[in-house]
């Protein structure tokens, strides 16, 4: 083997290694981050990564809420004060664009992310 | 020495060049704004022009609107309509009298009379509208039925009259797709024009860029879970779903939704979804609005030939997901399952 191959050879590795790590920078796990807002204003920030129970108690318009993240990466209201409780029934939010929204409370949590590529959700 | 400089000044004309390039090719970051009002959450998204204006304005506008067809603000045009049920003709704004006239100009388009903006009084019996939800008995249901039926309207110009005492109208099934009309009428008028702007008002979509893009994505959400079930490429448009996920309640294991078959006085259960997509003209977001009811309340043979009729005004296309979770679409739309991603 000729010096200029080995030199081509280390090349190519060398390419092919900047490749694989763009990559895996570019696909990282999305949905990591949750976004409490009360009122359109950001109250809270959750990371899902974090392999433990994160309880967080905040204030809405008509009262107090629950909010849990269950370290598996999930988030869900688990109390709340409003009438309907549509809130607490709501499935838990995990992927990027999923949202638990308490209307009497003015709640919204939403992940962040860059995963689904889509503008809006049709809903 | 002089040799080697050459080009590293080169090298920093060029950096500074590509970097003007790219800093003059960066869109403009959008500005988000999220508003509570017709017992749901608006979120608008402006990308370019005077964005946070932009946002302020799309929510008085829908605010506009909600104060003027609340089937619960004092002194909304339905509450006067409907307080003088049985008693005589109210005169109401050109505007008002226009979408009573378009939600009625649905109700005969289709056959199968699955949307009616007089059902409202059955929807009551149902709980819906305070809240406090039971399953009525079915004879209290045919007995409302009689007179839950917009042949209990009379519209006349600008003045409307429901003849029965009991008869009442609720816009709540077309008032959040016309506020996206309201929205889309203004946004046409802005100078300079923002880039993009996306109004999610409750699910329901208005998606527009002064017709520049054609490739929206829009995620439809899955109606048994978080996430979507696929998605849809479109130009600038008006999206409508009809679910029974959101507003619902269980009693003894069934699911009642909020969505009710006029002709049954029943909650709708032969779909889980049914989203409508409507083009950009006047009227075309409350009447996607509507027909997003008639779709979600109509089998699949009525979905076809329905579709042929209201094909070529303006309905693009629907996507559907029945009771059993399957999946279809009507039109030229491509639907992108989750799947087969």
């Amino acid at each position: 083997m000729k010096r200029s191959d080995r030199i081509t050879g280390v090349v190519i590795l060398a390419a092919v290694a900047l490749v694989v790590v763009f990559w895996i920078v570019m696909h990282r796990t999305p949905g990591t981050l949750a976004v409490v807002q009360v009122d359109g204003k950001v109250v809270a920030t959750v990371d899902l990564t974090l392999r433990e129970v994160q309880t967080l108690r905040i204030t809405g318009v008509v009262g107090p809420l629950v909010i849990v993240a269950d370290g598996k990466g999930s988030i869900r209201v688990a109390e709340a004060t409003c009438p309907d409780q549509i809130c607490v029934h709501t499935i838990p939010a995990r992927s990027p664009g999923d949202q638990v929204i308490c209307v009497p409370n003015h709640m919204v949590i939403t992940i962040e992310g860059e995963g689904t590529g889509i503008d809006a959700l049709a809903q | 020495m002089r040799k080697a400089i050459a080009p590293i000044v080169a090298l920093i004309v060029a950096g500074a060049g590509l970097a003007t390039f790219f800093a003059l090719r960066t869109s403009p970051e959008p500005v988000t704004s999220t508003y509570f009002l017709m017992d749901t959450v608006l979120t608008v998204k402006t990308t370019g022009g005077d964005a946070a204006t932009i946002n302020e304005h799309l929510h008085a506008l829908a605010s506009d609107v909600d104060s003027m067809t609340s089937y619960y603000k004092a002194e909304s045009e339905t509450v006067r309509v409907n307080a003088a049920a049985g008693k005589g003709s109210v005169s109401v704004s050109p505007e008002y009298a226009a979408l009573v006239k378009a939600a009625v100009g649905v109700e005969t388009i289709e056959h199968g009379r699955t949307f009616d903006i007089a059902i409202s009084p059955v929807s009551s019996l149902w709980g819906f509208t305070t809240k406090d939800f039971r399953v009525p008995a079915a004879k209290e249901i045919s007995d409302t039925l009689a007179y839950s039926h917009s042949d209990q309207l009379v519209i006349s110009g600008t003045t409307v009259q429901l003849r029965d005492p009991r008869a009442r109208i609720d816009l709540g099934g077309i008032a959040k797709g016309y506020s996206l009309d309201v929205m889309e009428e203004y946004l046409r008028t802005i100078k300079p024009q923002p880039r993009q702007v996306i109004v999610d008002f409750g699910g329901d979509l208005l998606l527009y860029s002064g017709g520049r893009k054609q490739d929206w994505k829009i995620g439809i959400r899955d109606p048994r879970g978080q996430g979507i079930i696929g998605y849809v490429r479109s130009g600038d448009a008006f999206v409508a779903t009809s679910g029974d996920y959101e507003r619902y309640f269980e009693r003894d294991g069934k699911r009642y939704c909020h969505i009710i078959h006029p002709s049954t006085g029943y909650p709708g259960t032969l779909n889980q979804s049914a989203t409508v997509i409507t083009d950009i003209q006047p009227m075309h977001g409350a009447i996607g609005d509507a027909l997003g009811k008639v779709f979600f309340c109509s089998p699949a043979e009525t979905q076809r030939s329905l579709f042929q009729t209201v094909q070529g005004q303006g309905i693009v296309g629907v996507i559907l997901v029945d009771a059993a979770g399957t999946q279809s679409t009507l039109g030229p739309i491509t639907f992108v399952p989750t799947a087969a991603q």
